[in-house]
């Protein structure tokens, strides 16, 4: 028997109930936007190491084996952003103290499973390639330890900067990928979300590394960025494309992120997409960036990386939040 | 997946449901869901046009799909078959990481206050013991039918034969275990 309750919802109609709209609130996308930016700059810096190390080009070396500031900062940030982003996926679990569940099995057929071990996989190889180009930091400390970790990864820093590359990817096409398997929600369910996720961390990762770069080496990154966002352009537009002419529940799901006057922080999602992420996300950083490397300077603050990364932040909102607020599969 | 040996589902005649919610109460004393929750919850769609008017009582709950999504994408295992054929949360391994409920297309599931997620779970503790469950039980018009698929009495295969039988969003491949007799057609509609 149930004593006291006065409820004036007994059906569905109660939000606690229905999930749509706080299924993930504002720690998923804030760890997707995170985990993209680490994945891209584990990439961006790997490739920087392997174009030095085995090609001679890239970045000037700056003695003691370490690269330029941006690749030894990147290096830094890339496990740290992806443990802060962690820090909010652990922060969004309702049973946090069960946490330790995730890493007592495999499950084959959930990709959170997959990525809550991918996860795990990246730091060990991420955290030694960071300790080899800052080595000229770690060497006045004099761990042996540490030494000997330093002199391993150095002697296969080749290796290890090739499958970190490869890491860096899987990390960002991951963050899409986690939505994309989820068919009953149709805005997700489109197997090119990864592919803009990783494409967008790359972006947001070079603009990231373009503020960290010294001025002569601002361009390294400036180009990076702009091929990207160029890159980033067309899958938005192939994603878009295919919302729009699929099925039912994908066109309304679209139509819902593109055109739709759901509000989020006050304003409608179709001012946020267009306006926001497109336009001013994307559009204005690529054309400054343009200008940037056809010799036209500007002068401007650093305005066009803080764009992309503002741009790159909202898409992570967005789709997140459109994906719920639109209805299940029908 | 465990094997079968039961297989369990429900026949929903929303033809003589009335919408009183009994199912939603008797759930909630049974399973002891906190208040301002619920396992199960009354649907009531009105269609066509004024004034041939049909209304559909629809009794709903998590529909133990044989090809559940929530199974599917669980990172822990935490919802699991079991051998009743139904989907079950082992709540000793759930996150509370709401996988599940992103993936389910009939919204099914909720975060319990206590952090795990929890659904209908056709009163586990009442089948195994031969019992019905406390919705089937309770329901004053007899409008659900706790069927064992395997087994059914020659009653549950009439109910399923008419033409008004359907599943909800069967095309999203997830082999739902719940079978409504659609109110639409009933005389008078």
């Amino acid at each position: 028997m149930i004593e006291g309750v006065n409820e004036i919802i007994s059906t569905k109609l109660n939000p606690n109930v229905l999930p749509h709209l706080h299924i993930w609130e504002w720690h998923i996308p804030l760890y997707l936007f995170l985990g993209g930016i680490a994945g891209g700059l584990l990439l961006i810096t790997s490739v920087m190491i392997v174009m030095r190390r085995h090609f001679g080009i890239g970045p000037k070396d700056e003695g003691d084996g370490c690269p330029c500031g941006a690749v030894r900062i990147g290096s830094i940030l890339s496990p740290a952003l992806l443990g802060v982003g962690m820090l909010f996926l652990f922060l969004d679990l309702a049973h946090k103290l069960y946490v330790w569940a995730f890493y007592t099995t495999i499950q084959p057929t959930s990709p959170m499973s997959a990525g809550s071990w991918i996860l795990i996989a990246f730091f060990p190889l991420a955290v030694l390639q960071a300790m080899v180009v800052n080595r000229k930091y770690l060497d006045k400390l004099n761990i042996d330890l540490l030494n000997k970790l330093i002199k391993w990864t150095d002697d296969h820093l080749l290796k290890v900067a090739l499958l970190n590359a490869h890491i860096g990817v899987g990390i960002g096409i991951y963050t899409g990928m986690l939505l994309s398997f989820f068919s009953a929600r149709p805005l997700w369910s489109s197997s090119i979300l990864g592919m803009l996720f990783l494409i967008s961390g790359i972006s947001s990762a070079a603009a990231l590394m373009l503020l960290l770069a010294p001025k002569d080496e601002k361009h390294i990154y400036s180009r990076i960025d702009a091929n990207a966002i160029w890159v980033e352009l067309v899958i938005v537009g192939l994603f878009i494309l295919g919302g729009v002419t699929g099925t039912a529940n994908s066109h309304g799901a679209m139509m819902h992120l593109i055109n739709g006057d759901e509000l989020m922080a006050g304003m409608p999602y179709m001012y946020w997409f267009w306006g926001v992420f497109v336009v001013t996300g994307l559009l204005i950083p690529l054309l400054v960036e343009f200008l940037e490397n056809a010799g036209f300077h500007l002068h401007l603050p650093p305005i066009a990386p803080i764009l992309v990364l503002v741009g790159g932040l909202v898409l992570r909102f967005l789709i997140v939040f459109a994906g719920q607020t639109y209805h299940t599969f029908m | 997946m465990s094997e079968k040996k039961k297989n369990y589902g429900m026949i929903i005649d929303t033809r003589v449901c009335v919408g009183c919610s009994a199912c939603v109460y008797a759930c909630k004393a049974e399973n002891g869901v906190p208040e301002g929750y619920c396992r199960d919850w009354v649907v009531q769609e009105t269609n066509g046009e004024f004034p041939k008017l049909a209304m559909e009582n629809r009794s709903e709950r998590c529909q133990h799909c044989d090809n559940a999504p929530c199974v599917t994408y669980c990172p822990t295992g935490a919802s699991h078959y079991d051998e009743n054929g139904t989907v079950q949360i082992n709540r000793s391994i759930c996150t509370g990481c709401k996988a599940c409920m992103a993936a389910c297309p009939y919204d099914a599931r909720y975060v319990h206050p206590e952090g795990f997620v929890d659904k209908c779970s056709l009163c586990k503790h009442r089948i195994e013991k031969g019992l019905k469950t406390a919705c089937v039980s309770l329901c004053p018009t007899e409008s659900l039918h706790l069927v064992d698929f395997d087994t059914m009495t020659a009653e549950d295969k009439a109910m399923l034969s008419g033409k008004d039988v359907y599943r909800q969003k069967e095309h999203a491949g997830t082999e739902p275990s719940l079978y409504w007799i659609s109110a639409r057609n009933k005389p008078g509609a």
